[in-house]
């Protein structure tokens, strides 16, 4: 009896931890979409990193995304060409011979020369753009935040005419995990530039949990930092969280149909944790919601 | 009626005796905080607060004060360091005789490479690699914290001169390491051309006998300054070539201590002791504040550097050197040189100014910041030393 009282509890206990309760809306996988997958914090090259790349693959051949946005700390430890195998190429093998492409941003633990790896497509630049079909991606380097960066996203923000805009990198601007927690001083650099120039959603790492945030000026943060690693527990629920879940490790779906973007939070055993959908706020800087 | 005359002659006598009180306990605080530089770690100590409570007002405040306070605020500072040196320096002054700067310099050379060693190793074996930009900080050295507190332990030895020599020289050499920005600033052409019209503008003002140091720093200062800004090199050091061209007399006591025959003329210094102390003030309120949990490799690579690293190399290089036949200055045997390099480890606000020197703004500075800041446990180290090992006047 005491057994069943213990395992309830703990069910209870566990179940608590993911809140709130996975919404049921669906990735609508429309033809024309924008489809991508999302990872960081992946780079372990050990038994969770190749558990999520094996669910990366099953949910490809549901979800036919053809791009992955990678969010540092792509490679840890020893970053010699064996490794770009080991903790690169074999998790993902399946993904990059289906004609996947990853685009990286580079962590605190990658190489800063691991930009010249062609595997991760960043052109042998830190910080670098590209768009799919009236979504851009805007790729930063907040290791460093120099000058010299910031006059070039505030310019590639400007210039950009595109319906998404989506920007992706390591350090968190919004976080309420225990270990790293929100970058403030980060965030007041880029925050103004974000939402003067209507980016939509952020996309960041470091933090080894998955949480989405309320939205934030209009923005929509999400952490997703256990592609590979996980600090089970380390997630401080504030009034600011929307979702999280850090039990396990996860990963994220995107897709993006018109003024709409579908999310998916899927854990390294394939079960959905998080799901929702953002809609595009027709102007820069007006808040919006999910 | 005359009871009462007295009794309010009374009270107001008592409430001057108690102006006057207050008056000399504040003018000996702030004489304490001046003489002592402490406005400097009152400002980082507030600094450290207010990240640490309201980070988000605090980092708009310093992401705004940056560059007016490490830019062109931090050019005076270094401007008076320059001035004592050039004074310590010439004919007369307390370390004029190139005899005194043999083992020093060894010892620096020593330190340098002890602390850029462990620094580098540390970031390579924890494969941060990011951080290894930032080895120069490994090369500071907070000469006028390792003033104070040799003074503190080892006043009448030969401990002071020879540490500051070695203060002097690591930070010089991290000084030309950091002084070229090209990864963090644009750089301009037409610098160059620049600099040299500055430093001629000061020859023609020394020989036509311009007395006030005001006009070579507003004239050739600001022409200097920008030069540097545009040609990428830190413009903080941008007085330096100036400041040999002001008048000087040699400082014979030591570094920081007052010369007898004190004028306004020959020591600049002393004009702009309030509004340099201010600035220290605002650089610690500025660059210090870091959100503590910010911590990470770089931290830990830092104080290895600067509390192992460092002191080591010293002492091996100082070993080196007697091994090969120099001789260590009188009254300064292997005991002091010990608690010299534990004083010499604390790298405070060098080591915060390189950081915001040679590292972009961003994580990884602050990971730096932190361990920068944590050097300063280094002073403590040497008291403790200086007591273990039964130096003179720690033990009573």
């Amino acid at each position: 009896m005491r057994r069943v009282i213990i395992t309830v509890l703990l069910w209870i206990v566990v179940a608590g931890r993911i809140e709130p309760a996975p919404q049921s809306t669906p990735l609508p996988i429309k033809a024309d979409s924008v489809k991508f997958a999302v990872i960081g914090d992946s780079g372990t090259g050990d038994r969770a990193q190749y558990d999520v790349g094996r669910q990366m693959e099953s949910a490809h051949a549901k979800f036919p995304f053809d791009l992955v946005i990678m969010l540092g700390d792509n490679m840890y430890g020893r970053q010699e060409p064996q490794d770009f195998v080991a903790k690169f190429e074999e998790p993902y093998k399946p993904l990059l011979s289906a004609g996947v492409t990853f685009y990286a941003s580079l962590g605190n633990h990658d190489n800063q020369s691991n930009r010249f790896y062609q595997g991760f497509h960043m052109g042998g630049e830190r910080y670098y753009t590209f768009a799919r079909r009236g979504v851009r991606f805007f790729a930063f380097d907040t290791n460093l935040m120099d000058p010299k960066q910031v006059d070039w996203i505030e310019g590639a923000l400007k210039q950009s005419q595109d319906d998404w805009k989506i920007c992706y990198f390591h350090h968190p601007l919004y976080s309420d995990a225990g270990r790293h927690g929100s970058d403030v001083q980060l965030r007041v650099v880029l925050e103004p530039l974000l939402v003067k120039y209507g980016v939509n959603v952020v996309f960041a790492g470091h933090d080894h949990v998955y949480e989405r945030l309320k939205p934030q000026k209009g923005i929509a943060y999400f952490v997703s930092g256990s592609g590979g690693q996980l600090r089970k527990g380390d997630v401080k629920p504030t009034a600011e969280t929307a979702a999280y879940f850090d039990d396990d490790q996860s990963f994220m779906l995107v897709e993006v149909a018109g003024d709409d973007l579908f999310f998916e939070a899927l854990s390294r055993t394939g079960r959905a944790v998080d799901s929702g959908v953002i809609r595009r706020q027709p102007s820069p800087g007006s808040t919006g919601g999910l | 009626m005359r009871n009462h005359a007295i009794a309010n002659h009374a009270i107001a006598t008592h409430a001057h005796r108690r102006r006057l009180t207050a008056g000399r306990v504040w003018h000996d605080v702030s004489r304490h905080l001046f003489d002592r530089f402490l406005l400097l770690p009152i400002g980082a100590a507030i600094a450290l607060v207010w990240a640490n409570t309201g980070p988000e007002s605090y980092f708009t405040f310093a992401h705004m004060l940056a560059f007016p306070v490490n830019e062109i605020g931090m050019a005076l500072f270094f401007a008076l360091i320059t001035q004592e040196i050039v004074e310590a320096v010439m004919p007369g002054g307390a370390l004029h005789s190139w005899r005194r700067w043999g083992l020093p310099l060894v010892a620096a050379a020593g330190g340098v490479a002890g602390s850029v060693s462990v620094y580098l190793a540390y970031v390579n074996l924890a494969y941060v690699t990011v951080l290894a930009q930032a080895w120069p900080i490994a090369c500071a050295v907070d000469v006028a914290a390792a003033y104070y507190v040799l003074k503190t332990i080892l006043p009448r030895s030969g401990a002071l001169p020879f540490a500051l020599v070695i203060g002097i020289a690591t930070d010089i050499f991290g000084v030309f390491v950091v002084a070229p920005r090209h990864l963090v600033l644009a750089t301009h052409a037409g610098g160059a051309a620049l600099m040299m019209i500055a430093v001629a503008l000061a020859a023609v003002m020394r020989a036509a006998g311009v007395r006030s140091f005001w006009a070579y720093l507003s004239i050739c200062g600001t022409v200097s300054w920008f030069a540097f800004y545009l040609v990428g090199l830190h413009p903080a050091f941008a007085l330096a070539p100036i400041v040999p061209f002001l008048r000087h007399e040699p400082r014979r006591l030591d570094l920081f201590a007052d010369p007898p025959d004190d004028d306004a003329t020959h020591h600049f210094e002393h004009e702009w002791n309030v509004l340099v102390q201010a600035i220290l003030f605002l650089f610690g309120l500025v660059n210090a504040g870091v959100i503590l949990r910010g911590y990470d490799t770089g931290t830990w690579a830092v104080l290895a550097a600067a509390l192992v690293g460092r002191p080591i190399g010293m002492l091996a290089a100082v070993g080196l050197a007697c091994a090969a036949g120099l001789h260590l200055p009188r009254r300064l045997g292997w005991r002091e040189l010990v608690v010299v390099a534990l004083t010499m480890s604390s790298g405070f606000t060098i080591a915060l100014f390189f950081a915001t020197g040679v590292v972009a703004p961003g994580p990884v500075q602050v990971e730096i910041k932190i361990g920068a800041l944590a050097t300063s446990v280094g002073a403590l180290l040497a008291l403790a030393a200086a007591r273990l090992l039964g130096v003179r006047r720690v033990v009573r």
